[in-house]
């Protein structure tokens, strides 16, 4: 399908925490930049094109932030676009830049951002605004309590709990915990969990991910590119983007297209990016994955989207200890996932970039042994954007 | 070394969002006591109305009114404090009206949340309730809300 | 292996234009252009692979514009992106989407619609950095009417525009302000019946340069002078000389006038033959693309042979990042 294949070259990343008072925006973008500059071991001048993850405006205080980050970028004079998909951006924004290089008129392409969602105080009822004028705006919806409702009917439809949902944060918790650049890194257990207050049940704060401020990059390159330098890259497999209707009121009853509860259209995604991977049996063929889940309810859905379970079966194959480092199966967030770290607008970059370090051995105290295919995807919008890759650290059939 | 400083900024941009004929009757029906919905080619009623279906990618024809009673399909208890909405405990549900092939989203009143495991079980999936109108109503989604049937 | 580049076309454009668009929302002037192009084609959304969507949040006041854009423009089911930074990206995106060979055809849009906004002027106030430039206040005019005050230090004359808004611009000098949405799709080669085609992209340009106006030459075009290089280096059949006609936004009739001045043209090319930046309303974040929509329009008032076209948008305060389309009515010259 296409004309040469793309890689991961390299991946920055900071250490994300609450607040940033030692920098402006744009000294964290650069940041960004840079460690993804570093990390790759080329010079900006070696980039072709740079594109931007950056998703509301409204949470930096700054209308199209973009342009007041080029020289921070070190884009200034290269071809630059922004990709906003909601909190799909960072992932969508690899993806753009995946067909950067795929069209065959780029070699290298910086992809490098960074969001400091705690500096806006008001960042729910930023969010609060992206629901429709008319109807929803006056009724206090937001990205808690949609995630809430879904989680609500998801413990409905397949008769699952509260515990399952700790379950998920618990497992996370403890990856972050081997993970030196996550937000979130003390333990918990299903108890604490349990016990955090409620913000809209049933999402308790420990279910929830944390607002984070830090930068991160990744650096694409053509496989020309990677030939000619004796680059070994991470390989980007597969990819697959889907939509689902904005309208949460669509996906209940009997004639919605897919329920609130499950992720039908992620598992389109998923299913386009396995194609062309050419993987047919995620269970047995995938090592790791790195999905985005901010909250431990919505961990529970994507892993089924994924094909690693049956709907409604993660929350059994999870108590049985699938799914964590040093468990059966498939690896989900060695990293600690969204749910411990969220800076909106590279979250699903981080996704790209922890698969990458894993298929490639880089992963430190949180690797997979022998991780060799990874699967990373990234959610935008009120469950409605889908950003899906597979990542893998060869060329041959996997 | 200069101590960090900040500098406090707020947007306060002012907008005039036309809402279109099909939202403007819905929200005048919300005035009469009424919930129209819309039919798609495929048969199915959109409630609240909308003039284009996302799905069929179609626009929507014949005005439905739906019933004034339905059931909950999903629902959250809130509380947590956010800048700009209301004050904690409230009670969020999505219900599908009589008639409604999707559901409307609104705030459930009337309902003691004091105690939660108490709450969630008066809110379960499937239970019924109906549609309560403002009785100054502005011609807002803010005009109705949901109780629970007696 | 290496293939040579894919042949992509326009298949069909269409645009909804209003002053002030109360009637309907913005939603449904999305839907409504996005069947319309459709419609003209005798397609639906089901034949459309993917789609490119480009929206400004402040002027529209939506938070994530993707989110509520996306079903009308037919996105439910399909990959679907929003390129923020300007809608003429979106339209370049969507032509490296089908380099890349992803799908046969996209459904790129882009709209702005200004009237929703109370004060569309103090929204573009918004996009000023929080720390200097807000306090003082900037936004599209202000900046344009710097690069023309210094563009007439350079010799340029001024214009006979009456009402000095902001010296040197007067009320003929600005883009008229107006609500519109476009929609165009793009095929590749081999996918629609030779014929059907209303343009073909020969290449497409862009850069964004430094954000602060203190840092660079405003008055020295010198995004739109690397994006016309770009276009240049890799299709030097589609530089600037062999342009037959140029559509360009522009944050003033200034910028319209400087190009002769700034850019190597052929004799007798036609600017901006669809009207006057005054004639026209539109709004910065889709004017690049509107330009871009009325070039492809041009091809068919130009003889067969000679219609290579331009469309040429910017992005920021002053041109800080340009866009450069080339398209032409027959494949390559």
């Amino acid at each position: 399908m296409t004309l040469d294949n793309v890689g991961i070259i390299g991946f920055g990343q900071s250490k994300f925490v609450k607040t940033r008072i030692d920098v402006t925006f744009p000294e964290l973008v650069r940041e960004g930049a840079t460690m993804a500059l570093e990390n790759a071991e080329i010079s900006i001048d070696d980039v072709d094109a740079v594109v931007y993850p950056l998703a509301p405006d409204a949470l930096i205080g700054v209308g199209n932030g973009e342009r007041w980050v080029i020289d921070a970028l070190g884009a200034v004079g290269k071809p630059f676009m922004r990709v906003n998909n909601g909190g799909a951006t960072g992932m969508s924004a690899v993806l753009t830049a995946w067909t950067h290089i795929a069209s065959g008129l780029f070699d290298v392409v910086l992809v490098a951002g960074a969001d400091r969602v705690s500096e806006s105080s008001s960042a729910q009822s930023v969010l609060n605004k992206m629901w429709d004028v008319g109807y929803e705006r006056p009724v206090p919806l937001n990205t808690i309590t949609m995630l809430a409702l879904s989680a609500q009917r998801y413990m409905h439809l397949y008769d699952s709990d509260e515990t399952d949902m700790a379950m998920v944060s618990v497992k996370n918790r403890y990856h972050a915990s081997l993970n030196p650049n996550a937000h979130l890194q003390s333990t918990v257990t299903i108890e604490e969990v349990l016990a955090s207050r409620t913000l809209a049940w049933p999402i308790k704060l420990m279910d929830a991910c944390p607002a984070s401020t830090g930068a991160a990059g990744l650096v694409l390159v053509s496989e020309r590119y990677a030939k000619k330098n004796g680059l070994k890259p991470a390989w980007i497999r597969g990819l697959g983007q889907n939509s689902e209707t904005y309208w949460m009121g669509n996906r209940v009853g009997p004639k919605a297209m897919g329920d609130h509860a499950d992720a039908d259209a992620l598992a389109v995604a998923f299913q386009r990016a396995y194609d062309q991977a050419g993987i047919t049996n995620p269970r047995e063929q995938v090592d790791v994955a790195e999905i985005y889940a901010p909250f431990s309810s919505v961990e529970l859905h994507v892993i089924e989207a994924a094909g690693i379970a049956d709907k409604g079966k993660s929350p059994a194959a999870l108590a049985n200890g699938d799914y964590t480092l040093g468990g059966n199966g498939v690896t989900v967030n060695p990293s600690g996932g969204t749910q411990c770290t969220n800076p909106i607008a590279v979250t699903g970059l981080i996704r790209v970039g922890e698969a990458a370090n894993q298929v490639l051995g880089l992963a430190g105290a949180h690797q997979v042994k022998g991780a060799r295919v990874a699967i990373a995807s990234a959610i935008g919008g009120d469950h409605q954007f889908y950003s899906t890759m597979v990542i893998c650290s060869d060329l041959e059939e996997i | 070394m200069t101590e960090a400083k900040f500098y406090e900024q707020t947007w306060d941009l002012q907008y005039k969002h036309a809402l279109g004929e099909t939202t403007s009757r819905f929200l005048e029906g919300l005035t009469q006591q009424k919930i129209w919905g819309r039919r798609t080619t495929d048969g199915r009623v959109l409630v609240p109305a909308r003039s284009y279906d996302d799905q069929t990618h179609m626009p929507t024809g014949e005005w439905v009114e739906v019933g004034n009673s339905g059931t909950i399909e999903m629902f959250t208890i809130v509380y947590e404090p956010f800048k700009g909405l209301p004050v904690p405990p409230y009670a969020l549900v999505y219900v599908l009206l009589e008639g409604a092939d999707t559901a409307l989203v609104g705030y459930l009143k009337g309902l003691d949340l004091k105690n939660q495991k108490d709450a969630i079980a008066a809110l379960g999936i499937g239970t019924k309730v109906y549609v309560h109108f403002s009785k100054t109503p502005v011609g807002s989604a803010a005009d109705y809300w949901f109780e629970l049937s007696k | 292996m290496e293939n040579s580049r894919k042949r992509v076309a326009v298949l069909a454009s269409a645009g909804l234009l209003g002053n002030f668009e109360n009637k309907k929302s913005l939603e449904e002037i999305i839907f409504d252009a996005s069947k319309k192009v459709l419609d003209s084609l005798g397609l639906t959304i089901e034949d459309i692979d993917s789609l490119v969507l480009a929206g400004q949040d402040e002027i529209d006041g939506r938070v994530i514009s993707i989110m509520p854009s996306t079903g009308p423009a037919g996105g439910v089911g399909k990959d679907t992106t929003l390129i923020a930074s300007s809608s003429d990206h979106a339209l370049i995106y969507g032509y490296l989407r089908l380099l890349a060979g992803q799908g046969k055809n996209v459904l790129v849009m882009g709209w702005a619609k200004p009237s929703e906004s109370v004060d569309p002027d103090r929204a573009e106030l918004m996009s000023c950095e929080p720390f200097l430039l807000r306090r003082i206040g900037m936004n599209n005019t202000i900046a344009a009417a710097l690069q023309a005050s210094k563009l007439v230090s350079q010799g340029l004359e001024t214009s006979n525009s009456t009402g000095k808004l902001a010296w040197p611009l007067g009320d003929r000098d600005l883009p008229a302000r107006g609500d519109s949405v476009y929609a165009l799709v793009l095929a590749v080669e081999g996918s629609f019946t030779p014929g059907d085609e209303i343009a073909w992209i020969e290449d497409a340009g862009w850069t964004t340069m430094s954000y602060e106006l203190g840092a660079r030459d405003i008055n020295d075009f010198s995004a739109l002078k690397i994006a016309i290089e770009q276009i240049s280096n890799r299709s030097p059949h589609a530089t600037s000389k062999n342009w037959h006609a140029i559509e360009i936004a522009g944050d003033s009739e200034y910028v319209v006038r400087s190009v002769s001045r700034e850019f190597e043209l052929k004799s007798g090319v036609e600017i901006n033959k669809s009207g006057a930046l005054a004639d026209l309303p539109t709004s910065p974040f889709v004017s690049g693309l509107a330009r871009m929509v009325m070039a492809i329009d041009r091809i068919k008032h130009l003889p067969k042979g000679g219609n290579m076209v331009a469309g040429i948008g910017f992005n920021g305060f002053a041109g800080q990042g340009a866009a450069v389309v080339v398209f032409s009515g027959s494949k390559g010259e």
